[in-house]
Formats: structure tokens, sequence, C-alpha cells
């Protein structure tokens, strides 16, 4: 039966090898989706869930920064998204002290303050949550370059239709790749260290 | 219409959804068999129940909500259906089958060489069984067949196909291929189902990134990372396999200890 436990042990490592290698697009050496130019990082300014003032670009400079737009009551899409990154900045202490989440909402209707508080806490406490009035959400949203959120059905249970691509802005100010969903933690904890080395 | 399990790619809910392709596939043999048991009279109880547990575990394993979320949520749970399907399922099915309904069946089917030389040669039934293990649980073979209902179904099949495969040369219903011996048997089933499936478990359960997309992208069910989901995986396919291998095990060794004292 020893044969038989080498051929597990070769298959086995074959193919988790396959899940966990890297392939990087255009030759950048990144696995995200390259930006060709980088892209600046925005200008703007949003309520933090402790109800101050935060400037994007002044109060995440000299960090990696990752943006992302998207709503709490997100069936799907946002919470993958957030979890993986929470999971990623838990594997990389050192990313994570360099670095910082901040989750835009596209809904600031129905989500205040509190309510991104408590759902950023369920993965991460130390994510950034900002808002605003739609005005200023839309206009975050312009200047980062994503398209803006629309809203989708009527009544209560309306959901919102949003860019899902995590933007990450190395320490330089710029954005060299974004990561839309379906990225996985290996892919993430490869470039996470490259953009930060991007200073 | 939704016929078998496969990802949903939306959030997980406790609404019920309907698999007829799950109910046909559970209730058409089981009709089968009760008709057949009916018109043989030959058949005892025991044997016709321990049928009938198979089928109601198949069908428990298959459907929602535990086939759903086996599917497309939790790799935990595609764990605990591949336990199910061929460490309880495929051997209650072996010893609900009466001699005769197998002669009958392969007969039918001209699977009765197959049968007697899978039967009789337990390296090969050993190495189709974790041949089926590796690709049903490497990471392209689940991201692949868990995507679709039919390579979900197929994927099903196959662990249950492999399940009685491993258990053929053991709990097999034609007397006279029961040769192997009590020793022959013993090691046989601690080498195929409880060392040999230590090393995928291994991988499951000490990765440092989750393997599998499906799970690792699935809208999360309750509290369990995806990397915590993986390794209670890869425990379930370790620990899961303890009491019925030792089980059996401690069975053989008992008959052959009584065989041994008989003679």
């Amino acid at each position: 039966m020893l044969p038989l436990a080498g051929i597990v042990v070769l298959l086995i490592a074959s193919t988790a090898c396959a899940a966990t290698s890297t392939t990087s697009t255009s030759g950048s050496g990144f696995d995200g989706t390259v930006l060709e130019p980088p892209q600046p990082k925005p200008e703007f300014v949003l309520t933090d869930t402790n109800g101050r003032q935060f400037d994007f670009q002044k109060q995440t400079a000299g960090r990696l920064t990752l943006l992302y737009f998207g709503y709490t009551f997100c069936p799907d899409i946002c919470p993958v998204q957030l979890a993986q990154l929470a999971a990623v900045m838990n594997r990389l202490p050192d990313v994570e002290r360099n670095s910082v989440v901040v989750f835009v909402t596209v809904d600031p209707e129905r989500d205040t303050s509190q309510v991104i508080r408590t759902f950023l806490d369920k993965f991460d406490s130390k994510f950034v949550g900002l808002t605003g009035t739609v005005d200023q959400v839309e206009a975050a949203q312009r200047a980062a370059g994503v398209p803006v959120a629309v809203k989708i059905g009527d009544g209560a249970d309306y959901s919102m239709g949003h860019a899902s691509q995590v933007i990450a802005y190395a320490p330089d100010g710029l954005a060299y790749t974004q990561y839309p969903y379906g990225t996985r933690q290996t892919q993430w904890v490869h470039d996470l260290p490259l953009i930060l080395d991007r200073s | 219409m939704k016929l078998w399990c496969a990802a949903l790619n939306k959030p997980w809910s406790w609404h019920w959804i309907a698999y007829p392709g799950v109910w046909f596939t559970v209730l058409l043999p089981t009709i089968v068999y009760l008709v057949a048991v009916r018109r043989h009279r030959n058949t005892d109880r025991k044997t016709m129940w321990t049928f009938l547990t198979a089928m109601v575990i198949f069908w428990v394993a298959s459907d929602w909500p535990v086939g759903t979320l086996g599917a497309g949520y939790l790799a935990s749970v595609h764990m605990l259906e591949y336990v199910l399907y061929t460490l309880v399922v495929a051997p209650l099915m072996l010893l609900g089958t009466p001699e005769w309904m197998a002669r009958r069946v392969l007969g039918k089917l001209h699977l009765t060489r197959a049968h007697e030389w899978l039967a009789q040669h337990l390296f090969v039934s050993g190495l189709i069984f974790n041949i089926v293990l590796v690709i049903t649980h490497s990471p392209i073979g689940v991201d692949t067949l868990r995507s679709s209902q039919l390579g979900s179904f197929a994927m099903d099949m196959s662990w249950l196909a492999s399940g009685i495969i491993l258990w053929l040369p053991i709990l097999n219903p034609i007397k006279e291929q029961r040769t192997h011996s009590f020793a022959a048997k013993m090691v046989y089933l601690f080498v195929s189902a409880g060392i040999v499936p230590i090393v995928p478990a291994s991988f499951l359960t000490f990765a440092s990134y989750p393997l599998y997309s499906t799970y690792e992208l699935a809208p999360r069910v309750g509290s369990l990372t995806a990397l915590q989901d993986q390794q209670l995986a890869g425990i379930t396919m370790k620990l899961g396999m303890v009491p019925v291998i030792w089980g059996a095990l401690a069975v053989m060794f008992f008959r052959w200890a009584a065989q041994e004292r008989a003679t």
C-alpha cells in the first residue's frame, strides 16, 4: 500500500500547489488587476463612524490603503470581500501595521455610522467606515474612478448595484492594482507586501 | 428547476429548496428493492431495514439542507457528506442487499465478473477508493464539479460507488466470494480507509489558506471563517472515519477470535 500513499501525496500536493500558485497579470508581478497608468489617490472628505470628518487623502497618506465601496445590507459580495481582507490582514501583521482598510457606504440612507460600525466590527474593528450625504458618497465614487452605485428595487428591501473591486493604493499614493470579487486570499497575500514596498 | 445540489452563489438561506433529482435517485432504488423483497419472501426484516436505513441516510446527506450546504457553502459539510456516503451508506447498502438480489442485479447489469474481480483484488479496491477520494477533494476537482448540478451529482455518485468498492471485499453479499482471511481484510481496511486518507485530511487541517475557491468565496454561514471551516473539514475526515473503521476492525477481530476458538 506504500505506492498508494505516494500517489495520494503527489496528487494532493500538486493540486494544492495549483490552488495556491500565483499568476501575475500582464507580467507586472501582481496577481490583481493592474491599472495602467496607476491611479492617484482620490480626494474626498466623509464622516467616520465616530462622527468625525475623515479626509481620505490626508489621513491615509504614506500607508497602504485599501478602498472599498459597499453597503451593509449587501447579502453576498461585501461580506465576502471584507472577510477576505480581514483574514489576510490577520495573516500579515507587518502589512496590517502599515495599512488601512476604508469602507465607504454607497447606501447612506440606511447605513448610519452606528450600522456601519456594527457591520465592520464583525470583520475587523480597525476597518474604517465612512458615510456622508448621497451627493458626497457619489462624488467619492467618481473621484475614485468607480461607477456610481445605483438603487435596485423599491421599498425597504432595495439593494444597491455597486462596484465590487477593492482599490489598493500604495504608500506613494498611487493605485497600481485593484481586486475584483473572487480574489483569493493567496493572491492578496502575494500582492500586499509588494504594494507596501512601493513607497 | 434544480435536480441536484450544486453551488448556488447566493447567500445561504433556511428557505427550503426542492431537489426532485435527489428524490428520484433515492426513491427509485428503494421502490425497486421493496417490490423485489415483497416478491421474494425469503428476505429477513433486519436486512430490509438495514437497506432502508442506508437510503434514509443517503437522502439526508444528499437533499436540502445538508446537500446544499455541502455543495456550495461549507467544506466541513462537504466532508460530512463524504463520510456518510462512503462509510455509512455504502456498507449499509451492502449489508442490506440479500444474496439473491445481488446475483440478479449483477447478472442483469453484466457486472458479475467485475464485481468478483474487485472483491478479490484488495489493492485495486483500495486504490480506486483513494483515487476517488483525492480527485474529489482536490481543489480543482471540488471547484469544477461543485459548480454544476451534473458535476455535483457525478461527485456524489462517485463517492457512493467508491464506498461500495471499498467495502466489497469485506461485506460482499455473495458468499463464495468472501475468500479473504480476517487478517487480510483488517489490514486492507486499516490501510485503505484508516491510514491513507490521513494525508489529504492533514492537507486540509494544516493548510495556511483556504484551498477551495467554492467555499472560500461563498457567503459565510455562521461564524466560521473559510479557513476554520476547512480545518473542521480535515478533522471531520480524520475523526469521522475513526468510529466506523475501528468499529469494523473490532467486529472483524472478535469474529476472527470466535472462529479461532471454535476450531
